[in-house]
This record gives structure tokens, C-alpha cells and sequence, in this order.
């Protein structure tokens, strides 16, 4: 207020007041004080004017210092802006604004009524010489809004349940029906291990395949892709996070067995051999029509006549195979895990694309051994029971580990590169793919070839970022994986002396994004690939 | 000291052969609560750029799911599926009275030894001050918590048993447990999974979005684009609301780039945020954010100075 007020009102004793309508301008004004764009005149003042923009227009239409506005003279134009400055900032408190609507000031006019003349639309002094000649009234760039949303509703069940489309609909009924054949499978397996290890596989897959339907479901929402303040990757990230979870379960179910093995193992033993007679006799009140653990005995009540089909193991392999022709479900699990498969298997089998699933191979093999095992008549022994649960049982455990490490990777913010390029044989689409990415690569020509294992490392692509000619260096390279579909790379490059126009930037970041790209985003073919948002910080050498 | 366990036992019991079982696979979940907890401190290299600050949460994650898929296990059994007794329960499935007592010494002695780690690991990190409640710790504690609950209730229902011949006890009390382990492992699971996701906190969210709106006030910055912001965890003792993050800027026609990056970088580093920023020309619209795409900014204009009239 000190440096503008006194010679505002110094200037304005000599003006002719009622100027009707002065706050047209006002909207103009706050704009530039909050743009800056008078900074160079009042240096001290700058900080302070960015904040209260919004109250320094509403002191502005104040009839206290209506009278004290007129239109700028040449003479005192330095002066004006300063005061504009410092009433913009100091006025503010000292006159607390009773009333900030526009329309209130229409009748503070002082002179006499002239009706139309300075209310039309538009900055009243914008088109004087003055302001043509001094740019002082600058027109303020257009400032977008706000880029993000703060944060986009999650939906609620009844929401998701509404939004639900046909397909999506049918998919979650049969996620229900692969849930009841679960629950059959695991209520008939009375007394089997193997079938209990079945039933253990089979609500895996229930609940991969229940969280491949929310993922599908939840796409319908914004929030999912969009990125607000919040949740600034979307929250694609959930399906990551539901795939940990999952392999935890299979983790789980792996150590469970191998307990229920070991103890059935154990309780065998001690019935062969009693050390000591009251835990034997225990455990032999617990199973008591096990009485030769290593004869033919039949385990309790499951006994499937040779001969017949056992239907328990069969519904199982029916609702894998719907579930992994039907809804693809594993097929992201599977990609982030990366599991190299033997290549006969792929030549052998024409379905190698639902087996080279880790999770349906299991299911399926597992599943349909059962289902023989009865129909050629082998009798069901019951080390046989035994070794078949064991099998499972390791198999989930490493099947499980190895998910968990991959996924837990993705949740810790890192990068795990591709291993060597085709090892994922069994997979069909390998070879279109692999020469879409050299197609990629003939056309980057400056891209170095390394070849070999060692291609699409983190370490090579950063090693081919500095072998650019403008980039003297790599302050930071952060490459991590949000989700499935969307990794980020984040440069921080140090240029050489000499190359900081605009073109070649352009050009530098657009070819630093084609590399990372190339490089490490996989599979073109397979799906939803993998896509890099690469940011590149500049800085000049020196 | 499972094994040794296991292999002090190995001639003598049933029960605590079995029950040297479940211990071991516990001290494999406290081995890897341990682990994470030292990995935590481990600095940042090229393949995890941002440390393993997150660690400890998976771990807390990890082991909230477990007692959750555990409590599934627990309370399916104690509806009538009696075949195969695990974890919790396992003294009754064989029948209560053999070796009920000895059931309960293993335990016991399950419980000292998962005391004494319990013990160990704040002490291992009290010295560090942690600001955050440490998910890790959390669920360590709540598998401990299981354990013992989980023993009560076989000591509790075998007396109830004793005096009063009727056999639902047993499920009664695993039950009870179960949804008890149940409630207190959901609240874990569900802030492990929060920050796993990388949701903003809603207060940091807040001065955030303040901090945002200001970044075009800055001098040559004419629009911004792809804002992404995580929350910094990778030493627990520095940063208690640090930010890192990702953002594109546009600067002005004339104005210098370093110039503006500095301007922005320094403006958002005032506010806690560290940013990789990348500056870009207006009306280069190549980069993958789409500034110069949209033009958003001129409906906007007119609609507003509309908007007064």
C-alpha cells in the first residue's frame, strides 16, 4: 500500500471521477498480476502477488477506490502500474470486501447516466493509444485447467454391478459356476490327497479367473486407466497387487499340502514302527480304516471303481478348459512370469497356446491323470495318492514363488528385463514378433546392435543412450514397471555444449523414447504390450 | 530351531512332529518378515531404482493374506471338515486326551521362540525411528498374535472338553479365533495395499494439488502435462511426506528452457517433491503426453469472461 496508494490519489485529484464501469478490467488485472508480467517493473513486490489474486479484484470494485481509478496518462504510466501492484497486494486487507459481485458497482457512477456507452463487453482502455503503445495492457495467456482431475470416484459394487455389459455379465456366472465345480471337487475328495491337491488347483484358478472379471469390469470405470492426483497410475495397478495375492494363496496351498503329506507321512511311519503307544493309538482313532500304510488299502471314502469316470476330476478339466478358452484368464499372469517352456512341447501339442500356460498345463495334466487313473484300472495305491499330491504340491510351491517374485518385483517399482529373446517358445506369434521389433530396429539406424542375451537390459539401453553423439552423459536412469501394459523411464541426460536448439531436442527426446521402446517393450503381437512413458530431464554440459 | 526341534522330537512324538511342522513353515514367514525388514535398508541400484522401501510392505501384504487365506482354512475346517487337522487345531483331530499335554508344551515352546524374535526386531529398528506405522512389524505381530490365540484356543476348548463332553468346543473356539484373526489382519491388507498401489495420502493430496495450481503462475511455463507423483520411501528416517515424480512442461515461446526447468524444479523441491522434469517448446506436440494436442485453453477463456455477464 505505501508505494502505491499516495500516488494513486495524487494522480487521481486531477481526474474527472465517474468512470462507470471500471471492473471490466478487473478480471484483466488480476490475471496479469497472477501471470507476472508487471515484474520487471515492481521487483520487491512479485512474491506476494500471485496469492490473493482472487481478493485483489474484489478490493478492486470497492466504491472506496472506484474514485481513484482513471484512465492511465502517459505521464504517469511507471507510476500507475506500481500502484496497480501495490494495491492489488496491500489494499486487499485493509478494505475488507463487502460485497465482491460485479453488478453491485453498476451504481456507483458518479457522473451522469449514460446508459450503454461503458458497459459494452471488453476492456475499456485495452484500445486507447496508450495501451497500444506501452503494451500495458497485456493480454494474458490462456492458462488451461487444471490437467488432473484430484481424484475420480471409485465405483461402488452396485456402480460396477450396473455398468456390467452382457459379456461380462456371462463371464462372471461362469467364475461362479467354476466356483461351485471347485467346491464339488473339494467336498469329493474325501480322504485323497491328490484330489484335495486338485481342488486346491482348481480354486486358484476360480480366483484368477474372479480377478481377471473385476479387471475386466472395473476397465468400464475412469479411474481405472485415467490418472488423477490420488491415483496417479490409475488403478491398474489392483490387478497386480490381486495377482500377488493369488500367488501367496498358491504359496499357501503348496505349504498346506506339503504338510498334510508330511504328517500323513509321519502318522504311517508311527503306525509302522510305534515308539510310542498313546500318539499311535491316537492317530490311528483319527484314520481308523488305514491299517496297512503300505498296502492296497483305499483311502477312506474315495474310491472310484476301475473302470468308471471319476466325475469329480473331470468337471475340473471341463471348467479349466472353458476357463482357458472362454476368458483367457493366467494369459497377463503368464507374460509377467515369463516362464521359459520346453520347446517340444510347443512342436507336439497344436494347443500349445492354452498349455504353454503354466497354470492349465497343471490343472489340465493333473486333472486328466486322475481322470485315467480309474479307467485304466491301475488301483489306487496309496503311495501313488501320495506322490501325485507331492507333485502338486511342488509344483504350486514353485509355481507360486516364482508369480510371487515376478509380481512382487512390479510392486517394488523395479524393472526385471526380458531373459534371453526365445526363450518363450510355444508361443506362435514369436516369430512375427520378433521381426516387427527388427523392422523397428532397420529403421532406427542409429541404434547399435548388440545382439545376443544381453539385449534388452536396462544396462544396454542406457549404454546406447550415451553412445548418442549429442548426449555427453547419463546423470539417472530409472526404468521401473507400473503395471501389466506400462512401464516408465526416467532419464535425467546431460548434453553436449552446442545442441540445445529446439528441433534437436525434439528430435534427441523423440529418439531416446523410439530406443527405450524398441528395447524393452515386448511383444507387439501378444496382446496388450508393454508401453514406455519415457521422460527425459536436459541439462547442457558445463 | 525348528529343526532342532524337529530333530529333538524326531523319536518321541506324533504331535510334536506335527506341530514342529507348522513351526517351521512360521519361522519361515518370520525368516522372511526378517529378510524384509534388512532388505529395506538396502540403497537403490539400477534395477530397483527407487530402493526397496516398498519391501516391507509387500511383506505386511504377504502375511496379512496369509492369515486371511489361514482364517479360510481354520473356519472351513471348523464346519465339519474334520479329516485333516492343520495349524491351529491340530491336537483335536487325533483326539484331545493322548497328547494334549504335550501339545501344549511344543507350543509353548513355539511361543518362546517366537517372542524372542518378536523381542529382536524392534530392537533392530527402534533405532531408526520410523514415522510411518511400519506394515511389516504389523504383520509379524499379528501372525505372533495368531499363534498364541490360536494355542489358547486349543488349551481353552480341551478344558472346556474335559468337563463337558460335547465336541463343538473345538469348532466353537477356532472359530472365534478365526473371525478375530480376521477382523485385525482386514486393516493391514488394506494400508499395505494402499501404499502398494501408490495412492496419494489425502493430506499430502491436498497441499499437493495447491502446489500443482501454482506451477503455471511460474514465469515461461505455459501448460504442464502428465503430473505423476509417488510417495518417496526410500530412507523411512528423512522423508516422512517426500514426493517423487514425473512431469512434463511446457514453456513459453521465449523463454529460455534451462531457465524454466530450473524455475520448476526449484519451485516443486521447495514443496518436498522431487520431480524428473522434462521441459518441452509450445507447440511441440510429439511427446507421448499431448500438450500441444489439446486445446483446451481457448473454450475456456470465452466461456468464462461469458460467465461474468
Amino acid at each position: 500500500m505505501a508505494p502505491g496508494l499516495p500516488s494513486i490519489e495524487l494522480s487521481g485529484t486531477s481526474s474527472a471521477p465517474g468512470e462507470p464501469s471500471f471492473h471490466f478490467t478487473c478480471d484483466d488485472y488480476d490475471k496479469d498480476t497472477g501471470q507476472g508480467s508487471a515484474a520487471s517493473v515492481v521487483q520487491g513486490l512479485e512474491p506476494s502477488v500471485a496469492a490473493p489474486t482472487r481478493r485483489s479484484s474484489s478490493a478492486f470494485l470497492h466504491p472506496q477506490h472506484a474514485a481513484l481509478l482513471r484512465p492511465p496518462t502517459p505521464e504517469s504510466t511507471l507510476i500507475n502500474m506500481a500502484s496497480e501492484e501495490g494495491s492489488a497486494t496491500a489494499a486487499s486487507p485493509a478494505s475488507a470486501p463487502k460485497n465482491p459481485f460485479n453488478f453491485q458497482t453498476q451504481f456507483i457512477s458518479t457522473g451522469p447516466v449514460k446508459p450503454n456507452i461503458g458497459q459494452r463487453r471488453g476492456h475499456r482502455y485495452k484500445h486507447s493509444s496508450i495501451s497500444a503503445q506501452h503494451q500495458f495492457f497485456q493480454e494474458p495467456p490462456p492458462r488451461p485447467p487444471p490437467v488432473l482431475p484430484a481424484s475420480l470416484p471409485v465405483p461402488t459394487f452396485k456402480e460396477a454391478w450396473a455398468s456390467m455389459q452382457r459379456e461380462q455379465r456371462a463371464r462372471l456366472w461362469w467364475c461362479c459356476c467354476h466356483a461351485a465345480v471347485a467346491m464339488y471337487v473339494f467336498f469329493s475328495a474325501e480322504g485323497s490327497l491328490a484330489m484335495t491337491a486338485l481342488s486346491h488347483l482348481v480354486f486358484f484358478d476360480v480366483g484368477s479367473a474372479a480377478v481377471c472379471v473385476a479387471v475386466d469390469v472395473l476397465g468400464n470405470f475412469e479411474v481405472w486407466r485415467r490418472s488423477s492426483i490420488r491415483h496417479p497410475f490409475g488403478l491398474q495397478r489392483a490387478e497386480v497387487l490381486a495377482g500377488f495375492a493369488m500367488s501367496v494363496f498358491l504359496v499357501f496351498g503348496g505349504f498346506d499340502l506339503i504338510s498334510h503329506n508330511l504328517k500323513h507321512l509321519l502318522e504311517s511311519v508311527g503306525e509302522h514302527v510305534p515308539h510310542h503307544p498313546t500318539a499311535a493309538t491316537a492317530a490311528a482313532a483319527a484314520t481308523p480304516d488305514r491299517v496297512h500304510s503300505h498296502g492296497h488299502s483305499h483311502h477312506g471314502a474315495r474310491y472310484i471303481s476301475p473302470g468308471t469316470v471319476d466325475l469329480a476330476s473331470l468337471a475340473a478339466a471341463a471348467s479349466t478348459l472353458v476357463s482357458a478358452y472362454g476368458l483367457r484368464n493366467h494369459g497377463r499372469i503368464r507374460r509377467v512370469m515369463r516362464v521359459p517352456l520346453p520347446s517340444y512341447l510347443g512342436s507336439i501339442l497344436p494347443a500349445a497356446g492354452i498349455l504353454a500356460n503354466p497354470f492349465h498345463f497343471l490343472t489340465l495334466c493333473f486333472s486328466f491323470l486322475m481322470l485315467l487313473l480309474p479307467l485304466v484300472s491301475v488301483p489306487h495305491f496309496v503311495w501313488l495318492d501320495r506322490l501325485i499330491c507331492a507333485a502338486i504340491a511342488a509344483s504350486m510351491f514353485v509355481l507360486g514363488t516364482r508369480l510371487a517374485v515376478a509380481q512382487g518385483l512390479m510392486l517394488l517399482m523395479s524393472y526385471s528385463g526380458l531373459p534371453a529373446v526365445g526363450s518363450s517358445g510355444g508361443d506362435l506369434k514369436m516369430g512375427s514378433d520378433r521381426k516387427t521389433v527388427a523392422a523397428g530396429k532397420k529403421t532406427d539406424e542409429r541404434t547399435v546392435v548388440v545382439g545376443g542375451a544381453s539385449e534388452s537390459t536396462v544396462s544396454s539401453v542406457v549404454r546406447e543412450i550415451e553412445s548418442e553423439p549429442q548426449v555427453a552423459g547419463v546423470e539417472e536412469a530409472q526404468f521401473w514397471q507400473v503395471h501389466y501394459g506400462l512401464a516408465m523411464a526416467n532419464l535425467k541426460v546431460r548434453l553436449v555444449r552446442g545442441c540445445v536448439d529446439d528441433a534437436t531436442l525434439s528430435q534427441l527426446r523423440s529418439r531416446l523414447a523410439r530406443v527405450v521402446q524398441n528395447r524393452l517393450g515386448e511383444g507387439y503381437g501378444r496382446g496388450g504390450n508393454l508401453r514406455w512413458e519415457v521422460t527425459v530431464q536436459t541439462s547442457t554440459e558445463g | 530351531m525348528a529343526v532342532q526341534a524337529f530333530y529333538g522330537y524326531v523319536t518321541d512324538s506324533l504331535g510334536l512332529l506335527s506341530d514342529s511342522i507348522h513351526m517351521f513353515f512360521d519361522c519361515v514367514a518370520l525368516g522372511i518378515g526378517l529378510f524384509a525388514a534388512v532388505a529395506s535398508k538396502w540403497p537403490p541400484s539400477e534395477r530397483f531404482p527407487y530402493g526397496f522401501g516398498k519391501i516391507e510392505t509387500l511383506s505386511g501384504f504377504g502375511n496379512g493374506v496369509f492369515l486371511g487365506l489361514l482364517v479360510n482354512l481354520v473356519g472351513m475346517m471348523a464346519f465339519g471338515h474334520h479329516h485333516h487337522g492343520h495349524g491351529h487345531s491340530h491336537g483335536h483331530s487325533h483326539g484331545c486326551n493322548g497328547h494334549a499335554y504335550e501339545d501344549k508344551h511344543s507350543h509353548n515352546h513355539g511361543h518362546s521362540h517366537s517372542h524372542q524374535h518378536h523381542d529382536e526386531k524392534p530392537s533392530h529398528t527402534h533405532g531408526h525411528s520410523h514415522s510411518h506405522d511400519n506394515e511389516n512389524m504389523h504383520g509379524i505381530y499379528l501372525h505372533v498374535l495368531a499363534d498364541t490365540l490360536g494355542s489358547a484356543a486349543v488349551i481353552a476348548s480341551t478344558v472346556l472338553t474335559h468337563f463337558w463332553k460335547w465336541s463343538g468346543w473345538d469348532p466353537l473356539a477356532s472359530f472365534l479365533i478365526a473371525v478375530l484373526i480376521l477382523l485385525s489382519a482386514l486393516p493391514l491388507v488394506k494400508s499395505s495395499a494402499r501404499r502398494l498401489l501408490l495412492t496419494i495420502p489425502p493430506e499430502t493430496e491436498y497441499s499437493l494439488r495447491e502446489t500443482l495450481s501454482g506451477i503455471t503462475g511460474l514465469r515461461g511455463v505455459v501448460s504442464y502435462a502428465a503430473p505423476k507423483f509417488w510417495v518417496d520411501d526410500r530412507n523411512a528416517v528423512s522423508s516422512a511426506d517426500k514426493l517423487l515424480g514425473v512431469m512434463h512442461v511446457v514453456a513459453a515461446k521465449g523463454a529460455d528452457m534451462e531457465d524454466v526447468r530450473d524455475r520448476v524444479r526449484n519451485y516443486l523441491l521447495e514443496h518436498k517433491i522431487d520431480v524428473t522434469l522434462q521441459v518441452e517448446r509450445e507447440g511441440d506436440n510429439t511427446c507421448w503426453c499431448g500438450v500441444g494436442r489439446s486445446t483446451l485453453a481457448q473454450p475456456h477463456m470465452s466461456t468464462r469472461s461469458v460467465g461474468i455477464f
